[in-house]
């Protein structure tokens, strides 16, 4: 990444080139394009507004159309069409996160509710990131939520075949999840990962021709916990003194523009002392592993967090608090290769592990 | 010249150098679209890219080509217009972003000290981190680079309160193109200084240079290196004031006239010292989709920036400001607007998405002479699109750029529609002003801009330590322009047809009949040429190289007017 056509303006300079018949659109620029985590900054800081993620978004399509689709690309693609989800799992795989909140669950799974938690597959089906859901339920059991899950019915939101230059194929992949909340009578959900919120919107629009927000209110944990705090249902636990930061994952901050919230949570809970990294809220650094990037190039991916993580060891915080499972996971692999001894925790596992038992005085 | 490029990998390191032609492409430009006629001046294209790491390998770098005549062009991150980051020889780019270190940060004498190659924006975010900031930083900041600026010299956020960018370095340090290691002003640096033996040695010289030119002293010798565009060396590390990062309130006036703007700002600067003041006119402000509808900026001359102090003198300032707005009969915006307008600073270039072209003019002109300069820039541009906006200094001027909207894609009319920019510096002068940045397109100013006396000085010392014009070539000094081949066939083909024509015609016009008759004789036996085609032949000869030989500010006075005359045919 350290030469200028691996940038914004030299990629652009080359699609001018071949726009102007003077290049080819080869592997060569394929490459480039794919080396990139469309984490919205060069949106953010482009002095002449272009969006050039979307812009990214169009020419991964052409990538596709022309049969040049990066090989882990292509499989996410394929695994997202045949399987539901970037990993090749499958339904049969979507409940194991569950295990131990038997008692709570059992007669959630698809039933009709105003409030459903959307999962999404990183949460749902790596091991590494299913306490988020396991935190995010106690969570809304805890308030006495009415919420409902589509367990196994629940499908990609299309957001990797985007990513994998195959923007057409999302609707109909998201269509299944958005027919099977409607049938719930479902109005608001809630995302564990933010990318999930845009793919729903662009999904939504694209099937319905208008916009998602007409017929749900599609929120972040921290948006709907934020909620929850102001209506008095949640009791913390005074916490051991801990200093912490809050990543803002870059979807979240600079799509989403939910920078607010999350910051309102952490310091509703007692004992918890909250700094700030430099760079935050829209002007986040990424943590790399966004848009397939992480495994496009692994490597690259890794040393975009570690990077992050760097911003993070000049504060005094010894614990990092997010609210993406991909910032999760690109994190803590970060952290080994850095030997940076930082705890990471998603926003729904320092609420849920706040919370004053029910037993000994809480709601 | 030819480029080893395992030599270059044996200086700098294997991975730091390229000459992949993608991406010598991609570096041989900067933020400006260039009409395609400026490939018959320039060899635009470099031949390879190298990015040192080290002012060790960045010395080697420069002895090697000056020793094997290889032309060098320094590179932050190209995010200037004026042309002083691209090729005019091919050779190689020297990009320097990976130099981008902070060395030293000192809390107590109020110094950071960094690599060239940090962008302003990843240096912010490091003294913010810390309680402090930058006094002055350019409206580029997230992508251009500190050595870049420096080089350049101009104003920037925060110079309606400290002035320009020269006047925040403390200390400079760069390789002169001798590749001897100088360090100019109080370099403040952490120890162990590794390059600090080979910086004593070279800053001797360059001293003892001075001295034999009449004294250390004056000029100052840290003129030589900042706002010069690098002809002279590569700044390497600067060391540059910061100030305590204070509270700052961003605020914006409206009003209805340039007249009404110019004459509170003027107050404004005095009155209440505000860190940051820009204006924006009515062209402006009517052409940004963000201001439709909105009563008091749509179409309206915008005054807005900050103030950054305490709490109770920024409160104080606030009601200044309130007062000499309402004065002028101006209207004070809310603060949701103002902060629009404060993050708006960095983002200029918002007004190419109606382009999609830009040409851009900026220029230096005093503050006061703002309206006029705006109506004669008016009746100038005509019917032309075109937006203008400035920058206030402390010092009483301001820049005024002028973005004219264009399209590239019309190829002819944008390359004629060119010759606009350099009316506007014209124009400028009349009002008191010059040219804002010298680099390539405006060396022709060179002269005035430095004044005539420094100007002899940089020449001086070009000759001793560049003589052969390698690095940085045509930059503020011009120089011969580097004339493709089909402006040589073109000078050819000029005097060949020009002087057959005047030997054809002449003769019968002066009414020496004998003299056609010997024009016409065949002179060589068994060639049957008549004598004129060799004389024109000769006068094909004289075209080409004048074309060949001609320089950089000789080709612009040629090529402008033409260009002018060709924009009043189509209405540009």
């Amino acid at each position: 990444m350290k030469w200028e056509p691996y940038g914004s303006r030299g990629k652009l300079h080359v699609i001018k080139s071949i726009v102007e018949g003077r290049e080819e659109f080869d592997e060569d620029i394929v490459q480039k394009i794919f080396m990139c985590a469309l984490c919205e900054h060069c949106t953010e800081v482009c002095t002449t507004s272009i969006n050039l993620d979307r812009f990214w978004e169009a020419a991964r399509r052409y990538a596709l159309e022309e049969g040049l689709l990066p090989p882990p690309a292509a499989y996410a693609r394929e695994s997202v069409l045949s399987f539901g989800d970037p990993f090749s799992m499958g339904p049969s795989n979507r409940m194991i996160w569950s295990e131990g909140l038997e008692e709570i669950i059992q007669d959630r799974i698809n039933k009709p509710a105003e409030v459903a938690y959307f999962l999404g597959c990183h949460v749902g089906l790596n091991a590494q990131v299913h306490d988020i859901a396991r935190s995010m339920v106690r969570i809304l059991d805890y308030a006495g939520v009415d919420f409902t899950l589509l367990g196994d019915l629940e499908t990609c939101c299309g957001a990797p075949l985007v990513w994998a230059g195959d923007p057409d194929s999302a609707p109909p992949v998201n269509g299944k999840n958005i027919e099977a909340m409607r049938k719930l009578g479902v109005r608001k959900i809630i995302f564990s990962c933010p990318s999930c919120i845009t793919a729903w919107q662009s999904t939504y629009y694209q099937i319905h021709g208008k916009p998602v927000r007409d017929e749900f209110e599609l929120l972040t944990p921290s948006q709907f916990i934020a909620r929850l705090n102001d209506k008095g249902l949640l009791d913390y636990e005074e916490q051991p003194m801990v200093t912490v930061t809050f990543h803002d994952p870059c979807i979240s901050a600079r799509r989403l523009k939910t920078t607010k919230e999350p910051r309102d949570v952490i310091e509703r809970i007692p004992g918890v002392y909250k700094v700030e990294t430099v760079p935050s809220e829209q002007e986040t650094r990424c943590c790399g592993s966004h848009a397939l990037l992480n495994r496009i190039d692994p490597l690259l991916a890794s040393q975009i967090a570690e990077m992050r993580l760097r911003d993070v060891s000049v504060t005094p915080a010894t614990m990092v608090i997010t609210e993406c499972p991909r910032c999760i996971r690109a994190f803590d692999l970060a952290r080994m290769t850095l030997g940076y001894n930082v705890e990471l925790k998603d926003i729904t596992q320092i609420v849920a592990g706040s919370l004053k038992p029910k037993d000994s005085g809480g709601q | 010249m030819e480029i080893n490029i395992q030599h270059l990998e044996d200086i700098v390191g294997a991975d730091n150098v390229t000459d992949d032609s993608e991406t010598c492409k991609a570096y041989s430009r900067d933020v400006s679209s260039l009409p395609k006629l400026a490939g018959q001046i320039l060899d635009d294209q470099f031949d390879a890219v190298a990015q040192p790491v080290t002012v060790e390998s960045l010395q080697k770098l420069v002895t090697y080509s000056g020793r094997r005549k290889i032309p060098l062009t320094i590179r932050g991150n190209g995010t200037s217009g004026w042309g002083g980051s691209i090729p005019t020889r091919g050779g190689i780019c020297v990009s320097l972003t990976h130099m981008s270190r902070v060395l030293n940060l000192d809390d107590f004498g109020l110094t950071v000290t960094v690599e060239a190659g940090i962008t302003w924006r990843e240096l912010l975010i490091f003294l913010n981190r810390l309680g402090s900031t930058l006094p002055v930083y350019p409206s580029s900041a997230t992508a251009a680079t500190v050595g870049g600026f420096v080089a350049s010299g101009g104003f920037g956020i925060g110079s309606a309160r400290y002035g320009d960018i020269s006047s925040q370095i403390v200390g400079v340090e760069a390789v002169l193109l001798n590749g001897k290691l100088v360090r100019v002003g109080n370099m403040v640096l952490t120890e162990p200084d590794q390059d600090a033996a080979r910086a004593k040695s070279g800053t001797k010289w360059f001293m003892n240079w001075l001295e034999r030119r009449g004294g250390t002293e004056e000029p100052d010798p840290m003129s030589y290196l900042i706002g010069t565009y690098g002809v002279f060396g590569i700044i390497t590390k600067v060391t540059m004031k910061i100030i305590p990062r204070l509270q700052l309130l961003p605020f914006a006036v409206s009003f209805e006239t340039i007249d009404d703007l110019v004459r509170a700002s003027i107050q404004i600067i005095s009155e209440a010292e505000p860190y940051h003041l820009r204006f924006l006119a009515d062209n402006y402000t009517s052409k940004l989709r963000a201001l439709t509808g909105l009563i008091f900026e749509d179409g309206k001359f915008i005054l807005s920036g900050a103030l950054l102090d305490t709490i109770f003198q920024n409160e104080e300032s606030i009601e200044t400001i309130k007062g000499i707005t309402e004065t002028n009969g101006g209207v004070v915006l809310d603060i949701e607007r103002a902060q629009y307008h404060w993050d708006e600073r960095l983002f200029p270039l918002r007004i190419k998405r109606l382009g999609p072209s830009l040409v851009p003019a900026e220029v230096l002109v005093p503050t006061a002479e703002i309206p006029s300069l705006l109506h004669d820039v008016r009746r100038k541009l005509g019917s032309s699109r075109f937006a203008v906006e400035g920058t206030m200094d402390k010092s009483g001027l301001s820049s005024f750029l002028v973005w004219i909207l264009d399209d590239e894609r019309k190829t002819v009319s944008y390359t004629i529609g060119w010759h606009r920019s350099f009316d506007i510096a014209a124009l400028a002068k009349k009002h008191g002003g010059s040219p804002y940045a010298i680099a390539l397109w405006n060396s022709m100013h060179a002269k005035e801009f430095y004044g005539e006396q420094l100007y002899e000085e940089f020449r001086a010392l070009k000759k001793e330590i560049d003589p052969q014009n390698l690095t940085n070539t045509m930059k503020v000094f011009g120089g011969r322009v580097a004339a493709a081949w089909p402006s040589l066939i073109l000078g050819f083909l000029g005097g060949f047809i020009g002087l057959s024509l005047a030997l054809w015609i002449g003769p019968e016009i002066l009414g020496a009949s004998w003299l056609r008759d010997a024009l016409l004789a065949q002179p060589v036996p068994f060639m049957p040429l008549p004598l004129i085609i060799f004389i024109a032949l000769l006068g094909g000869l004289l075209g080409f190289s004048v074309i060949k030989f001609m320089s950089l500010k000789q080709a612009m006075t040629l090529v402008l007017p033409l260009l002018k005359t060709l924009g009043r045919v189509i209405g540009k």
